[in-house]
């Protein structure tokens, strides 16, 4: 028993500097810079995690092309319902536009992408879109679905980018009604369990009265989304902040959990920019009666 | 050698099981029951760089909390080593809870190193649904030592 009790310490004592130096390197990661941290997560993704997520990929693409034949027709059909009833408002718009000699609104472009979570601890509110910097997909483009606005790109690699969805934190968008009368910022607010997280429309004036079911557009204020996204519907007062400002949930139009595909917003065609074409001519639009 | 066979089966079906399928936490922490398997056949050293290596993968997706995995992972790997001084013999009484604490000891961990504003609220995180996830792990880590390691230890 006395030798292996020496054993034991002598293996100890050989064992402390690798312990400390582990242990320390732990915590030079985790208050490593943050793209430190992102060049090197990139590194363990695609040596280690890239097999197990384009396997995840293949059963989300094939999950979509099993989907019912009669849903994607229904949803063909009343795009096309909706393109149709539109084409007369586009000529009227344009004529419009003309009248008044503003210019005409910059085509926006997009990215169709597939949705991938990878389901680890540390992946809450994060998932990966198979496309990246090599398709013009840049940091804080909006992420949309045929809901509503899903989440924002925040890192973007050759080939994928990493975005967050709306339960984030960090999650905030400019938001306003439909008919433009009531601005706020929508943002996350957590429930007591994950399952119950909503958004909250703060900073809606005092005097406003929205009932429920009215919709919330992105504002695009502040430039981070783009102008017209849906958000989701009011459903009650959250908080009433005395004489200032009101709060409202948000029943949100697209829940994370069921998103597989998407397009990313890549915003103006940077190309016409540059061509001369012209700037969005929508700042009277913008103005708060 | 049976030990080492069940570690590598339990990390791949970890990664099958979370990242390929995407299952979440419908799926159990398979790392921590893999790293606590082997960590009671192996040296402080080589647990601790095996839960270093494992905590790594978990945080590849983290935008928040880089790190906050690998450091408790780590500790837990070293934890669950040196356990073999304090505690002799592989009762069904003593792995349950053993499994129970690691998982438990895991979730606090990660919350504790991660910052403030990003981390779920304490009652919430380490009373009910940590005391949750560290059963479900605990549970698949007795069912699978009962299983695959009765009848003595393997090296």
């Amino acid at each position: 028993m006395a030798g292996q009790s020496t054993r034991n310490r002598a293996g100890s004592k050989r064992d402390f500097p690798v312990i400390i130096g582990l242990v320390l390197t732990s915590l030079i990661l985790l208050n490593l810079p943050e793209s430190a941290q992102r060049s090197l997560a990139h590194s363990v993704r695609q040596m280690a995690l890239s097999p197990f997520i384009e396997v995840n990929g293949m059963i989300t693409r094939a999950e979509a092309r099993a989907r019912d034949f009669d849903v994607l027709r229904a949803q063909m059909d009343s795009s096309m319902a909706l393109i149709a009833r539109q084409r007369t408002l586009a000529e009227e718009n344009r004529q419009l536009r003309g009248v008044l000699s503003l210019r005409q609104r910059m085509p926006s472009r997009f990215v169709a992408v597939t949705v991938v979570r990878a389901g680890t601890s540390g992946s809450e509110s994060v998932f990966q879109i198979d496309a990246g910097e090599d398709l013009g997909i840049q940091p804080f483009n909006a992420v949309v679905t045929e809901g509503g606005l899903l989440g924002q790109v925040q890192v973007v690699f050759p080939g994928y980018a990493l975005a967050y969805d709306w339960s984030h934190r960090d999650f905030r968008v400019s938001a306003m009604t439909v008919d433009g009368q009531e601005h706020g910022i929508v943002e996350v607010a957590r429930g007591a369990f994950r399952a119950q997280d909503r958004l909250v429309l703060r900073g809606a004036s005092f005097l406003s009265d929205l009932p429920d079911g009215v919709e919330l557009l992105t504002s695009g204020r502040g430039g981070a989304f783009p102008r017209g996204i849906r958000i989701g519907h009011v459903s009650g007062v959250a908080e009433t902040s005395a004489g200032w400002s009101k709060s409202y949930y948000v029943v949100p139009s697209v829940y994370p959990g069921e998103a597989t595909h998407a397009v990313v917003d890549l915003g103006m065609d940077r190309n016409l920019i540059a061509a001369g074409a012209d700037t969005p001519a929508a700042a009277p639009l913008d103005r708060r009666p | 050698m049976r030990v080492v066979g069940l570690t590598a089966g339990l990390i791949l079906m970890h990664l099958v099981l979370h990242v390929a399928l995407g299952l979440g936490r419908e799926a159990p922490d398979l790392f921590v029951v893999a790293l606590l398997l082997a960590s009671r056949s192996m040296n402080v050293r080589s647990a601790a760089a095996l839960g270093m290596l494992l905590g790594l993968l978990e945080d590849a997706y983290s935008m928040t909390s880089f790190g906050s995995n690998v450091l408790a992972m780590t500790v837990l790997g070293m934890a669950g080593a040196k356990s073999r001084d304090l505690f002799v013999g592989d009762s069904k009484s003593f792995l349950a809870t053993f499994f129970l604490l690691g998982a438990w000891l895991r979730i606090a961990i990660v919350w504790a190193v991660t910052e403030s504003a990003v981390r779920p609220d304490l009652d919430q995180r380490l009373l009910v649904e940590s005391v949750l996830m560290a059963l479900y792990a605990a549970s698949c880590g007795i069912l699978l030592r009962l299983l695959f390691l009765r009848g003595g230890r393997a090296s």
